[in-house]
């Protein structure tokens, strides 16, 4: 069973790797440019150029792949010759400092043909600036080039005494112009593997920040309509089962079969036209602004009924066939010649056997489940991941998809190996070796 | 009833002598039996009412309404039901009921290849095929080769089948851009896997037959062998599933039309048009979104219909 687990543990990490991998050459092979979408399309090639070299997207693919899984930190350590560090303000930025023997924490900017120095002191709490052209190194050539943290979050190689122009951009700023100066940067991030999933290029904050919010939203939206969804489809589906053939059977199964096939946004569609527009008990849509989705539970019930209705005719499908099968078995033809009541039957010795299939199922459904919750956060506003997957992916935004894609698998592929963890323990006949 | 007894009728004296083969049915025949087993249930005949309304409606789409799906009329947008209109006009002021007849043709009848080009069969029905052609090829030599490159085969698509399919078209169709082929493509890749899966699961019972041992004796190929030998035995479970396939495609199609990333505007694709008339069902005009959404669940629920009916019926008979 361990060896079963670690197997399978691997297997997802294996999976998580590949993803990541092909998100990365797809976004990588397809048309369409981050910087059009993140400036405008009215930007000269040279601001182009120069956005680019900041966000590192001029770097080749696989050095990109490493930067995001592992982060560029280490590498950029050495550059730079001191230890740097990440700091997240109160305001949920992320700022890079390298931080000198002494325990102050250090940023360049290049004023001019003068190195300045931002420092801030720990002791002290405010920040210094200072010119610090000592720091400059001569190359073979005898041009002088320095490497260090800019104020924007990379490592800079910074050249002293060349003509180039260089637009860079901030974002939240806006265009600066400077003369001479940076010829390659390394965005610093930590890395995905260290807990790092970067900064959106969409919003400029911090990934992370963002999407545990998201997560939250969708988990609360799911969570509540699998409360709901689970108790009456389990119902509905034994009732079918235990009258097979039967009117009632006929009229649930087919109801379920409606319902699960249509397409969320045509169901999404038909209750907003029927429950917001003419009947106008509830709201069409989800407008939460700061608040938390369950401070607003009217919002919730149109997007929560979708759900439950798509998922209702599913579960209910498979709790029938269970049920039906388990009632045509020799163990429950054996209770009824011992004279057993028929509840009795059905409580004691069916029930249990016919939960089986579905429970499990159910678990290697959530993989459809998301395709749903994405359709019905898009259908209804709903603040949640699927929405912001939709957004970076139209974006191009690599972290933004890149962290939503992870999170994705993993809870499609974990929720499939406690699917397997719990059959072992419902059925205890079934072993892995 | 009477034919499928005297189809086990024949096939017994078929059994007992074997220099008397019964004449094969002629495909009429065949046919008659199927549209019997067909009408026999109540479910297949509604389902197949549904699919064969917008199979009719989508060939004879240029006959059925005077406008064209492109054309506008400033004069009306955002219409209800009118003579002139049957089912109102969107918000550019296009014939509702046009631009439906016409999304069931890109559904059903024609593949746009281009803005001129198209080709017959269509973009849901394609994405079927395609990825059929595709799943069935590498099902047959990772099931008939075996070992590593059944392996890695498998590795690779079972890490395929673990990601979530939304997650699949988003990235695909968000990479590729909007297009009739992206779609057909993306189908293509969501749907290989499972039934690779299937096929490969078919060829390793069929490889231990004897009639493959022959095959092989008499120095066969193995391309002869998988797809002369092999896949024709193996079509039935591979037909049922492509059917079932179908109605997934249609779905999958209206979901991907809905995000944006279907066909692109200003083409009628039933999930793009609910999604540009979702937007003005506040402003009191809901039949934008509500035609295509009810066009798209009678068509899918009518396929599943004729499948559950079908499938049930045939099982009586076994």
């Amino acid at each position: 069973m361990v060896k079963f687990i670690v197997r399978r543990f691997f297997l997802l990490l294996i999976t998580m790797i590949l993803v990541s991998m092909a998100v990365f050459l797809i976004t990588e092979a397809s048309p369409g440019n981050v910087a059009k979408n993140v400036l405008g399309a009215f930007i000269t090639p040279e601001q182009e150029q120069s956005f680019l070299a900041q966000m590192g997207l001029d770097k080749p693919a696989y050095v990109r792949y490493i930067y995001w899984l592992v982060g560029s930190d280490w590498l950029a350590d050495n550059k730079v010759g001191m230890p740097l560090e990440r700091r997240v303000t109160e305001d949920g930025f992320v700022e890079w400092w390298a931080v000198r023997s002494d325990g102050a924490r250090l940023r360049w900017k290049l004023e001019g043909d003068n190195l300045v120095a931002v420092a801030k002191l720990p002791s002290v709490g405010f920040t210094k600036e200072y010119v610090n052209n000592e720091r400059w190194e001569t190359a073979k050539d005898g041009s002088q080039y320095f490497w260090g943290v800019d104020t924007a979050n990379h490592v800079v190689k910074w050249e002293k005494g060349t003509d180039t122009e260089v637009w860079s951009f901030v974002i939240g700023t806006g265009w600066m112009k400077g003369s001479g100066g940076p010829v390659e940067y390394i965005p610093l991030k930590k890395g995905f593997i260290r807990g790092d999933p970067g900064v959106s290029l969409r919003t400029g904050r911090p990934v992370s920040k963002t999407i545990f919010t998201r997560l939250r939203n969708s988990l609360v939206l799911a969570g509540i309509a699998f409360v709901l969804v689970m108790p009456v489809a389990l119902l509905l589906g034994m009732i079918a089962g235990l009258k097979e053939g039967s009117l009632q059977d006929r009229v649930l199964s087919i109801g379920g079969m409606m319902f699960s096939v249509i397409p969320e946004f045509a169901t999404g569609i038909f209750l907003i036209l029927i429950m917001a527009v003419w009947l106008q008990l509830v709201p069409g849509a989800t407008v939460f602004g700061e608040k938390a989705p369950w401070e607003r539970l009217d919002m919730l019930i149109l997007p929560v009924l979708t759900l439950t209705l798509i998922e209702l005719g599913y579960i209910l499908r498979i709790t029938r066939a269970s049920m039906v099968e388990v009632m045509k078995s020799p163990y429950i033809r054996t209770a009824h010649l011992k004279g057993l009541p028929y509840w009795r039957i059905i409580f004691k010795h069916a029930v249990r056997n016919a939960l089986m299939a579905p429970i499990t199922v159910i678990m290697l459904h959530v993989n459809w489940l998301m395709g749903g919750i994405v359709i019905v956060e898009v259908v209804f506003g709903y603040p949640g991941l699927g929405k912001y997957l939709l957004d970076s992916a139209m974006f191009k935004d690599i972290n933004g998809l890149e962290a939503g894609a992870m999170i994705l698998v993993l809870l499609a592929v974990g929720t499939q190996l406690f699917a397997d963890i719990i059959y072992t323990f419902l059925n205890p006949r079934i072993r892995y070796s | 009833m009477s034919n499928a007894e005297s189809i086990t009728a024949e096939d017994k004296t078929a059994l007992e002598e074997p220099e008397k083969i019964p004449p094969r049915r002629s495909l009429f025949t065949r046919f008659i039996d199927a549209a019997a087993i067909l009408f026999a249930s109540k479910t297949a005949t509604v389902g197949l009412i549904l699919v064969a309304f917008w199979v009719l409606v989508a060939i004879f789409a240029p006959f059925l309404t005077p406008y064209t799906p492109l054309e506008q009329d400033w004069k009306a947008p955002n219409e209800g039901p009118s003579v002139s209109h049957p089912l109102g006009t969107d918000e550019l002021g296009r014939d509702l009921w046009s631009r439906l007849i016409y999304g069931a043709r890109v559904v059903l009848v024609i593949l746009p290849v281009s803005e001129n080009v198209w080709i017959p069969g269509g973009t849901a029905i394609w994405g079927v095929i395609v990825a059929l052609a595709v799943g069935t090829a590498l099902g047959l030599i990772s099931g008939y080769y075996g070992g590593w490159i059944d392996e890695i085969t498998m590795r690779l698509l079972d890490a395929m089948m673990a990601v979530p399919i939304i997650l699949l078209y988003l990235i695909i169709m968000a990479a590729l851009g909007a297009s009739a082929i992206n779609v057909v493509l993306a189908m293509t890749i969501v749907g290989t896997p499972g039934i690779a899966r299937l096929v490969r699961s078919l060829t390793l019972d069929i490889r231990t037959r004897e009639y493959i041992r022959a095959a092989e004796t008499r120095g066969e190929s193995p391309w002869y062998i998988m797809f002369v030998e092999i896949l024709p035995n193996a079509r039935g479970p591979i037909i049922v599933d492509a059917m079932l396939r179908v109605g997934y495609a249609i779905f999958a199609m209206g979901t991907l039309g809905f995000l944006g990333l279907g066909i692109p505007p200003p083409s009628p694709d039933w999930g793009s048009m609910v999604a540009k008339g979702r937007e003005f069902i506040l402003a009191g005009s809901p039949w934008a979104s509500l035609w295509p959404s009810v066009a798209i669940a009678s068509l899918v629920v009518g396929l599943n219909l004729l499948a559950d009916g079908l499938r049930e019926e045939s099982m009586r008979y076994q």
